[in-house]
């Protein structure tokens, strides 16, 4: 039988682990408890909850106003892990610095990316937006053409990306791809880089911005590109989208060339 | 390649170089009207007589001619004389000497320049001398074209001279022109004294036929001095490639031709000197190595620090210091105490003290006894109760009470004498004055660790000097605003209110705890289980373990810089372990009175059961010794002191384990788990939740501190301490290094260490007083036991150094130290160390005080250098502009001065050979700033600045380059 006093000589440990990762217990508590209780209670989906709150406050034909809206229901309302405001700072001037033609996007989920691409494209750039979940993609479809996008400007494919990177010349006529952003699985950053690499769709130049390299994380990933030499890698450190006090970051490549 | 090099390190070289460049000018218009007359067969006589004519028209250039040929004439000489003697020797001799000459290059200049007047006259005394000398030049001078014909122009290397030599000399001429040309001005003579007319022709043959030792010598010369180059590397201001270029050749260079130097006796001679010189030199790297590795474990320590930064290292520098003070304590106690008492005192089993008793008898095997120091160990020369009172033991007659009370007070003088001077040496390195003033220089300049070594190291500290940067430009900021800072003040002392809260909450729970368990050792520990019996050590441990953690968690809030954080953890964990400690020796010190309690009723008892025995076992006869009783059977005191060494052996025991254990879950299994549940986890477990633990320098450094203080305390009642320490810290330093170096992840912040080690020696003093008071509380205040330990049947402890003056001193020595001892003589003796005291430490403040002046001065006149400097620089630059645009204006006129300059020779030249004049011209009148131009100038700009010679510098070589290829 434990005393009471061994038991409290426990309680520092005790505090000491809630104070240091107080703010996992939030994420846990926002992205599953809540979730779950959600998804009981209405029946629906996290993403269709989030399609109709967008439905329902933002204006249409406005990206803007669609990004925000979906900020504050994520940091209001549910979470769910978009790209999130900060970093999506980062992600505009990427794309401004480079205004790529051909834009691969792997992981669509509610389309809150797609959106936020799409509005700082040039004229006559293509966005494909791969997604593997269907409900997500007919979700992230509807918040596509809500914020004003038409199929010209995204093209999506409902496949798993290990399917479509190496068909995406044969099937989609796609060259070379200027941009790729990752935001889908973080376990299948690596592969689909590998797949990218040998399909040779990537130029000199082509930028491959990978979300979430830290938190969750991906360190195969990083190992990779940065042991392989065919890229030049930055990570731009940020906390994850809206939660403050998790550290996160953005892996940008920068394709170098086939040597 | 390796000539211009070879050249440009040697400053000898380059000064002869640059002095001999106008003669090197003059010569090679010379040199091809020579080439010419040649063509056409000439006369020696008209030779000479030109020669003349040229002598005449370039009288001031001869004076410096002169002096660079009389060096080489006088050498030459020298040498022509002692020819005939053994060459190997003599030219031994002259290699020597010729290094020499190289080396005082400068000097001989100046020597050369006093000779100037002297010349002179001599030239009109001895005119036939003067003659030779002049032959002599210019055939020097010749050879110094050809050479350079050499460097320019490979393909030129048809000359007659160089014809008939082997390849191999050509090239080391190519790389050394300035020793050959003298050595060979030095063989002129003697073709010289052969034949004038082939003055010519003949050196080369000269050359080869008996100058063979003469190679040898500029070989060996050359050998010498790439060796000069290859140790004075390191210190040259060459981009580290070329280092790396110019090593390698060098290496190669003296690795080919060091065995081929020499012939017969003296080959073997120099093959074995340079044997023994490379036999040396590996000897003492090796012995540097070996000292190296005599330093216990300096290259773990080493590596750690180029993986951990120098904080983490300093804790194992620490550690090895500790290391090393647990030596000494082990071997006063082992040798003065422990292994005498178990050599020459009587073995286990003569008297009760020395043996296990009956009703322990059966235990006293179990393997409990290894962590318990019950059984066996308890009756043993680790514990003070086995020591026997007997004056003197054994065939040396050692006095085991008086070396038992000297070691015991003598570890403790020596301890604090250890750490204080170890405090004094490390007060001398920290120089005063407030670091605070140039921050961000400081930050530039100084916040790389140099001693990183490992690339993910280097990388988080990059990372963190730049956010060091953001935090301290937000500082600077915030400081410039200064709102925030009652913000950071509420929160510094928020933070200090829960650690405040922790502490007291923790030294509650610890009381609590004791309290329970006296009650507890009241009603008898056998019927309760393990977990009650050992509640006090669990909390403790539980405690130590985890409110430093908590205490982390709450200097966040404080938003120290990690050094300082560092020291504040440090502060709160040596509050935190003080509690616990003087919580233990308070129970402690009830257990004793509890004990001495029992020990009176067992004194009584003791004459109740003498008295039985003798009455039992002594019926009428007395021819059976009187007492027959077991000493197993003989009841006894219940021994404090053994009790107390006890208590203190299974404290040292279970925080030993508790901080491996720890060691091993925390770190190594979570850093297992991480490791290999991170291929089939939904997160990044490395970077995310658990991760990987970082070395926590503040509890292990206060667990080390708290250690050593528990050791000094109980070391007295339990010899065995110091034993036990030195096991647990041998085995901790491997353990902790490898633990350290297989399941810790670097720092996020890693910071310096510069000064902590006396924060740690501060605290180890500290704690080395407060663990020494408690024990001299119990030597003074208690009275041993009665039946155990080496002071049984005194009143006091200390009362065996009077019973020593009194009997094994003369009786005079107690007299004379009884009188020293007189308070009216001791007190004016403290009285006076105290004003000692106080002087010294009032000069001593005086000393820094002008210390911190000159720094402040120091740094003014720094600053006012730089201004100064600042200003001069502008100012150069200034005139340097203008003079280049006067320069650029005038030019004609330069040039006409120029031409006025070497007037003489232009017309020599210009009758002569018809190539040169254009040439000549082409070069003054080409770029703005020739050598004429640069002559007439510097002097100007020399004035101004320290930078003036650089306008005047760079052409001077350029000069030669030109005449080079021409």
């Amino acid at each position: 039988m434990v005393s009471p006093a061994i038991a409290l000589a426990l309680l520092p440990l005790l505090i000491t682990l809630i104070i240091r990762y107080r703010y996992f217990f939030v994420l846990l508590y926002r992205a599953v408890l809540i979730r779950w209780v959600r998804d009981c209670l209405s029946g629906l989906s996290r993403e269709e909850r989030a399609f109709q709150y967008i439905l329902t406050h933002a204006t249409p034909g406005d990206s803007q106003s669609i990004l925000d809206t979906f900020d504050q229901w994520c940091s209001k309302v549910e979470f769910i892990s978009n790209i999130g405001p900060k970093k999506g700072k980062i992600l505009d001037r990427l794309l401004q610095e480079h205004c790529p033609i051909t834009v691969l996007e792997l992981g669509t989920h509610c389309g809150y990316s797609t959106v936020r691409i799409a509005r700082s494209l040039p004229i006559g750039a293509r966005i494909y937006s791969v997604e593997m979940d269907e409900r997500n993609a007919a979700v992230a479809e509807k918040i596509i053409r809500l914020a004003g996008f038409d199929e010209d400007m995204v093209e999506q494919i409902v496949r798993p990306s290990d399917e479509v990177i190496p068909r995406l010349r044969e099937d989609f006529g796609v060259e070379r791809l200027d941009f790729v952003f990752m935001d889908h699985w973080k376990r299948c950053y690596l592969p689909d880089l590998r797949l990218l690499e040998d399909s040779g769709l990537l130029g000199e130049g082509s930028i491959i911005l990978a979300d979430n390299v830290i938190f969750p994380g991906a360190p195969n990933f990083l190992r990779h590109a940065r042991r392989c030499g065919l890229y030049e890698v930055r990570v731009h450190r940020a906390t994850l989208e809206y939660i403050r006090g998790i550290r996160d970051g953005m892996a940008e490549l920068t394709f170098l060339g086939v040597k | 390649m390796p000539r211009h090099k070879l050249i440009a390190s040697e400053s000898d070289v380059s000064v002869e170089v640059e002095d001999e460049g106008k003669d090197n000018e003059f010569s090679i218009y010379y040199v091809e009207v020579e080439e010419n007359f040649e063509g056409g067969k000439e006369k020696q006589a008209t030779r000479d007589g030109k020669r003349r004519r040229v002598r005449n028209s370039e009288v001031g250039r001869r004076a410096s001619e002169k002096r660079t040929n009389e060096a080489g004439n006088k050498r030459a000489e020298k040498k022509h004389d002692k020819r005939h003697k053994t060459a190997r020797k003599e030219g031994e001799k002259h290699g020597r000497k010729q290094r020499r000459k190289n080396a005082d290059a400068d000097e001989a200049e100046e020597e050369s320049g006093k000779e100037k007047k002297n010349i002179k006259n001599e030239r009109t005394k001895t005119l036939k001398l003067e003659d030779e000398k002049e032959k002599d030049v210019k055939k020097k001078r010749k050879k110094h074209v050809k050479n350079e014909e050499d460097n320019a122009k490979p393909e030129k290397t048809k000359h007659k001279d160089c014809h008939d030599m082997p390849l191999k000399e050509k090239k080391k001429k190519r790389k050394k022109p300035e020793t050959i040309s003298e050595s060979e001005s030095k063989s002129e003579p003697e073709s010289q004294s052969d034949s004038d007319s082939e003055s010519k022709d003949n050196p080369a043959v000269g050359v080869l036929g008996s100058l063979t030792p003469e190679e040898l010598e500029k070989l060996k010369e050359a050998v010498d001095e790439r060796k000069k180059l290859i140790a004075t590397l390191r210190g040259k201001p060459w981009p580290m490639r070329k280092k790396l270029v110019v090593l390698r050749e060098s290496q190669e260079f003296v690795e080919k031709y060091e065995g081929a130097l020499g012939k017969g006796k003296g080959r073997k001679l120099y093959a074995y000197k340079v044997m023994m010189m490379k036999k040396w030199m590996k000897f003492q790297r090796d012995f540097e190595n070996f000292k190296t590795a005599c330093i216990p474990w300096e290259m773990k320590i080493k590596e750690i620090e180029s993986h951990f930064g120098s904080s983490v290292a300093s804790y194992f520098i620490f550690l090895r210091w500790m290391y090393g003070i647990n030596m000494i304590l082990f071997g006063l106690t082992f040798g003065l105490v422990m292994v005498p008492e178990a050599l020459m005192g009587k073995p286990y089993g003569s008297l009760p003290r020395k043996t296990v008793p009956r009703g322990e008898e059966a235990s006293a095997m179990n393997f409990a006894v290894l962590w318990d120091f019950g059984g066996y160990a308890k009756y043993s020369v680790l514990f003070y109760g086995y020591y026997n009172s007997q004056r003197a033991i054994g065939w040396l007659k050692f006095r085991m009470p008086l070396s038992y009370f000297l070691v015991g007070v003598g570890t403790v003088a020596y301890s604090y004498m250890v750490v204080i001077r170890t405090m004094a040496r490390n007060a001398n390195e920290e120089g005063g004055g407030d670091d605070t003033s140039f921050n961000f220089s400081w930050k530039t300049f100084t916040s790389w660790d140099y001693l990183i070594g490992n690339p993910e190291t280097a990388d988080n500290k990059f990372a963190s000097i730049t956010t060091s940067f953001k935090e301290t430009i937000v500082e600077e900021q915030e400081s410039r605003k200064d709102d925030n800072i009652h913000l950071t003040r509420f929160l510094r002392v928020l933070a200090n209110f829960l650690v405040l809260c922790c502490l007291a909450g923790s030294g509650y729970l610890i009381y609590f705890v004791v309290r329970r368990s006296q009650k507890f050792a009241l009603e008898g520990l056998e019927k309760y289980g393990w977990w009650e019996r050992n509640e006090v050590n669990m909390v403790m441990s539980l405690l130590g373990m985890f409110c430093p953690m908590l205490f982390d968690v709450i200097s966040t809030l404080e938003n120290y810089h990690p050094r300082i954080a560092l020291q504040w953890q440090l502060g709160r964990i040596f509050a935190l372990f003080l509690g616990n400690l003087y919580t233990f020796i308070i129970a402690l010190m009830d257990a004793i009175q509890l004990k001495r309690a029992e020990e009176e009723i067992v004194k009584k008892n003791m004459t109740i059961w003498q008295a039985n025995l003798y009455n039992g076992t002594m019926p009428d006869n007395s021819t059976a010794p009187p007492f027959t009783a077991h000493p197993a059977d003989v009841p006894r005191g219940p021994c404090w002191e053994t009790m107390v060494g006890q208590e203190f052996v299974r404290l040292i025991i279970s925080d030993t384990m508790t901080t491996y254990i720890t060691l091993l879950i925390g770190d190594f299994f979570r850093a297992v788990l991480v490791r290999f549940l991170n291929n089939c986890w939904c997160w990044d477990l490395e970077f995310g939740f658990p991760s990987y633990s970082e070395f926590d320098v503040s509890g292990n450094v206060l667990g080390l501190i708290f250690n050593q203080g528990m050791i000094w305390m109980g070391a007295f009642y339990a010899p065995c301490l110091p034993a036990l320490n030195l096991l647990r810290l041998h085995v901790s330093m491997y353990l902790q290094c490898w633990a350290v170096m297989c399941c810790n992840v670097p720092q996020e912040r890693v910071f310096k260490a510069s000064g902590s080690n006396n924060f740690y020696m501060a605290m180890l003093l500290v704690i080395l007083f407060l663990s020494t008071l408690p024990a001299i509380y119990t030597i003074v205040t208690i009275p041993p036991s009665f039946d155990c330990g080496p002071f049984s049947g005194k009143n006091r402890m200390f009362d065996v150094i009077q019973e020593t003056l009194e009997t094994d001193f003369p009786a005079w020595f107690g007299k004379v130290f009884s009188y020293a001892s007189n308070p009216g003589l001791v007190l004016p003796f403290l009285l006076l160390l105290v004003l000692a005291i106080y002087y010294l430490q009032s000069t001593s403040k005086t000393y820094k005080r002008v210390n911190m002046e000159l720094k402040k001065k120091l740094q003014t006149q720094n600053e006012e250098n730089k201004k100064k400097n600042k200003l001069a620089a502008l100012k150069a630059a200034n005139e340097l502009e203008q003079q280049r645009s006067n320069s650029a204006s005038d030019l004609g006129v330069n040039e006409e001065s120029s031409s006025l300059d070497e007037a003489g020779h232009h017309r020599q030249a210009g009758h002569n050979g018809r190539f040169i004049h254009p040439s000549q011209h082409t070069q003054n009148s080409g770029p703005p700033v020739t050598s004429t131009h640069t002559t007439t100038r510097t002097p100007a700009s020399r004035g101004h600045t320290s930078s003036g010679h650089l306008p005047g510098h760079p052409h001077q070589p350029q000069k030669n380059s030109h005449s080079k290829r021409r």
